[in-house]
């Protein structure tokens, strides 16, 4: 039993902490927590992000870099996990109405919402936008290409876009689409369609990025080296209160430094130099960060990625299912797990954990003796084969296993290991010549299984420049369901639908995958580890980032 | 006086009495011939002691240890350590990463790839070297300026940075040249950079000697008595270069080492999966607080077998011309006396 003063002085705290819970939560308050509020965070990415512009970027690091900057109609929930892969309102007031067999999305802009230079947002800014990503040829342009007209004007680069119609004094924004698109409500979430000026000019802003509609806005961009954060002053004085459920963010700016030594990284974080440090620790420190860190400024994230090693299922010996089946028998995920120093847990199919119809089977069991079996009664002739992988480690390390595998089961290969910066323009180009087999990887845009289809496997995705369906998988029977699904809204039926296309796909074999990534936060002794929020679509918030 | 026939010895055989008086130079020599059966021995190793190929991957393999079985690699990706011979031998050195090769085994075949990567760039860039210098020596004029001119561009260029690109462009799309033709992993890509790249630093000299030479009587007699310029060049002012040619090769094999380390460290030469010293250190650095060894071993390899070449490279030229070492000692005295630039005829090597 317990004494009744210890109760009281429990009941005490209790109450007292409930108080200060209170004053911590809503409205366009800044705090997002028990942290100290204020202070400039410190902290390093591996690499500069491929583009500063929410236009052109298509990365981890760039939409990670412009999450709390840039805000589009629709936004993802600032949360972990799969709860943060809920689509919510983000400059649009609430969720689209779809009508019109699911070919008429309408929205409303919210009222007074500024960019960080002061200039009122308006509904036509959101057309003018994507007029902008398109002319720019960004790799995003082809989510949006279903807008009646958007297809016309990418090929002449003349507007408007006769498929979305705004009025700035209502607030009202209409798109229409040529045929039902089940994707376009995540599709208006992705930095891609986030909302800058109608003078915005046509070209890379990297050097200057555009004005914000988030809590923060870059006040300074040296691509190479860095860039800096500052608050939006326009937040607190209109987008906070218009926005209420968008959280303010805690630190004052952030200092952004490009160190491409990782293990200088490490070690800066670590003493305290960084605050936060963007990428994974190299495999080489993973494992002793982990041991000293985890729980305390360490912890891992699982992201919903799969790692695969492709085959091109048009030339020989790979236009052979049986060759493309022996290929996933020797390839052995717990080998990979070893050489991705624990940041990898293996699977074989083509959805990973975490995405909607996910649905968890084995087709192919490591098994060399079925390999062996399947390549005899194979018998491919041309059996001189190359072998594509990007230089970063470790994935130049798999690259290097799979060339190994493929050389046990009697091919003659050739290793190309490519700088990882140029990896996906080498290999997603068809005039490389010997684009045989190789490593990729991808990561949700957004979560809805077509992501991992529609681009990947589609037939219609096979591009002469910036492909990436590197197996050059073009099935009728599987194309005509990836569209057809694709012109669904996601439900039961259509989950259901996505996981028996991922095992059909399997079953044909055009990859060997053999894994999900997982990333981690690692930050200094100075940070609330607990505060920090990693997204499965935008990585880790700055918003979300709190002093101790 | 008498009348006595005295004995005399041949240049060579004075050179080789002059070079065996050097006693650093000959163990030094030994060192390096230590280093070249070392790893020719690579096949019988790797056959007859770790059972393994250079490449051939272990990742999820265990090795018995001392009755106790132990990961190569480690579920969190650490390689095992040097087992020496308490595995039969097997890893003796340790794996040399996550894939889990036998470090050993890679440490012998890469020193194969790196000194025949050395030696033929050396032969190459030497035999070049000899042709444009004879051609530019011996008959001066417009031919000599087109030659001396393209070797001054070369001399001008930042070699590694440019042999650093054109070694990562041959890494990806290898070379196609008419009946040429070199994939993307041949050996002959960092071999042909490093020679074209290096040409000038021994054809500069050999073309001042061939200069000084093509003035001399004998060669003037030949010429009189109606020799072809091939004839002389080749017959009467060849052998005269014996002496500064064994000299700049040797000190060529370990420059073409040095130069095959840093493009394969940085990505442009040797091409995984191959090994070499250089590709070694790269991933031996990844791993440098968990096993120091991936990086210092072949790093201590390439030292003693540089090191080696370059004081066996200059006994030799010691001996082979021992009034061009006086020659070089005085100019050398002048030049810290007066303040004076480098020596004519001296060339520096990269």
């Amino acid at each position: 039993m317990k004494k009744p003063a210890a109760l009281i002085a429990v009941l005490v705290l209790a109450a007292l902490a409930t108080i200060g819970l209170s004053s911590c939560g809503g409205g366009d308050d800044t705090s997002g927590g028990s942290g100290k509020q204020g202070g400039i965070l410190n902290a390093t990415y591996a690499s500069f992000p491929d583009y500063m512009d929410p236009a052109l970027s298509y990365t981890a690091e760039g939409w990670t870099a412009m999450a709390d900057v840039y805000i589009p109609l629709l936004a993802y929930k600032h949360a972990n996990g799969e709860e943060g892969g809920e689509v919510m309102p983000g400059l649009a007031k609430e969720m689209p109405k779809i009508s019109n067999g699911g070919k008429t999305y309408t929205l409303f802009l919210r009222p007074g919402l500024k960019y960080s230079d002061g200039t009122p947002v308006k509904a036509s800014d959101f057309p003018a936008s994507l007029e902008r990503m398109i002319a720019l040829n960004s790799p995003g342009s082809p989510f949006y290409l279903t807008i009646e007209g958007a297809e016309k004007f990418a090929e002449t680069k003349k507007g408007p876009i006769p498929g979305i119609e705004t009025n700035d004094k209502t607030g009202e924004i209409v798109i229409n689409l040529e045929s039902p698109r089940g994707t376009f409500t995540n599709e208006l979430g992705m930095m891609f369609a986030s909302v800058v000026p109608q003078d915005t000019p046509v070209e890379d802003l990297s050097a200057n990025p555009p004005p914000a509609t988030g809590p923060y806005m870059i006040t300074k961009s040296q691509p190479g080296k860095g860039w800096e954060y500052k608050r939006n002053p326009y937040w607190a004085k209109a987008n906070g209160k218009a926005m209420p459920d968008l959280p303010a963010g805690v630190v004052d700016g952030a200092k952004i430094t490009v160190v491409r030594n990782e293990q200088s990284q490490v070690d800066d974080v670590e003493q305290g130099t960084y605050d936060w440090m963007q990428n994974p620790p190299p495999s080489s420190r993973y494992a002793e960060v982990k041991e000293k860190f985890e729980g305390t400024q360490f912890r891992v994230e699982p992201t919903i990625s799969t790692y695969y090693f492709w085959m091109n299922t048009q030339e020989p010996p790979f236009d052979d299912v049986k060759v493309r089946q022996a290929v996933n028998h020797a390839v052995d995920p717990k080998a990979l797990e070893r050489i991705y120093a624990g940041q990898l847990t293996a699977s074989k199919q083509i959805l990973p954990p975490g995405m909607p119809s996910y649905k968890e089977f084995e087709p192919y069991p490591y098994d060399l003796a079925e390999a062996e079996r399947l390549m005899k009664e194979a018998n491919p002739s041309d059996m001189d084969i190359t072998v594509w992988t990007d230089a970063e480690s470790p994935n130049n390390e798999a690259g290097e296993y799979f060339n190994e595998v493929l050389k046990e089961l009697g091919f003659n290969t050739t290793l190309k290991i490519v700088n990882a910066d140029n990896f996906t323009t080498v290999t997603g180009n068809e005039s490389t010549p010997n684009l045989d087999a190789g490593w990729s990887n991808w990561f949700e845009d957004y979560p809805h299984p077509n992501d991992f289809f529609q681009p990947l496997l589609a037939g219609e995705s096979i591009q002469p420049t910036n492909n990436y369906n590197n197996a050059y998988f073009d099935d009728p029977g599987v194309n005509k369901k990836i569209k057809e699904l694709a012109e669904e809204q996601l439900g039961p039926e259509q989950e259901e639908a996505y996981a028996k296309l991922d095992e059909e796909i399997m079953e044909l074999a055009p990859w060997a995958p053999f894994g999900n990534r997982t990333v981690s936060t690692f930050v200094s002794d100075e940070i609330d580890l607990d505060s920090v929020i990693f997204n499965p679509t935008f990585g880790h918030y700055l918003s979300s980032f709190e002093f101790k | 006086m008498s009348n006595e026939p005295s004995v005399e010895r041949g240049p060579w055989s004075l050179a080789l009495r002059r070079f065996l008086r050097n006693r650093l130079a000959v163990a030094f020599l030994g060192v390096f011939l230590l280093i070249v059966v070392f790893v020719l021995a690579a096949p019988l190793w790797a056959d007859h002691v770790a059972e393994t190929g250079p490449n051939q991957e272990h990742t999820v393999e265990q090795i018995t240890v001392d009755g106790e079985k132990k990961d190569v690699v480690s579920v969190e990706g650490k390689p095992i350590g040097p087992q020496w011979f308490a595995a039969g031998g097997k890893f003796f050195l340790g794996a040399d990463g996550r894939i889990g090769r036998d470090e050993m085994v890679r440490l012998m075949y890469g020193g194969r790839t790196s000194l025949l990567v050395g030696i033929s760039a050396a032969l190459l860039a030497t035999i070049l070297a000899i042709v444009l210098g004879l051609l530019a020596g011996y008959f001066g004029g417009w031919v000599d300026s087109l030659i001396a001119r393209t070797l001054d561009v070369i001399w001008s260029l930042p070699v590694f940075l440019i042999g650093l690109a054109v070694g990562i462009a041959l890494a990806v799309g290898g070379l196609k040249i008419g009946p040429l033709e070199l994939s993307s992993g041949s050996l002959w890509n960092p071999i042909l950079i490093i020679s074209i790249f290096t040409v000038p630093y021994i054809a500069r000299p050999i073309r001042g000697e061939v200069l000084a030479l093509s003035r001399k009587e004998f060669v003037e007699a030949a010429i009189a008595q109606g020799a072809s310029p091939v004839r002389v060049m080749f017959t009467e002012i060849l052998p005269n270069l014996a002496s500064t040619v064994i000299v700049f090769f040797a000190l060529m094999i370990a420059n073409s080492m040095l130069f095959e380390a840093g493009l394969s460290f940085l990505g442009a030469g040797v091409q995984p999966p191959n090994s070499s010293w250089g590709t070694m250190i790269t991933v031996g650095v990844e791993l440098l607080r968990i096993q120091p060894l991936l990086a210092i071993l072949p790093g201590l390899m390439i030292m003693l077998t540089v090191l080696s070449l370059n004081i066996v490279g200059d006994a030799l030229r010691d001996a082979l011309d021992p009034r061009g070492k006086a020659r070089l000692d005085a100019a050398l005295e002048f030049e810290a006396q007066s303040g004076a630039t480098q020596p004519v005829g001296e060339a520096t090597l990269p």
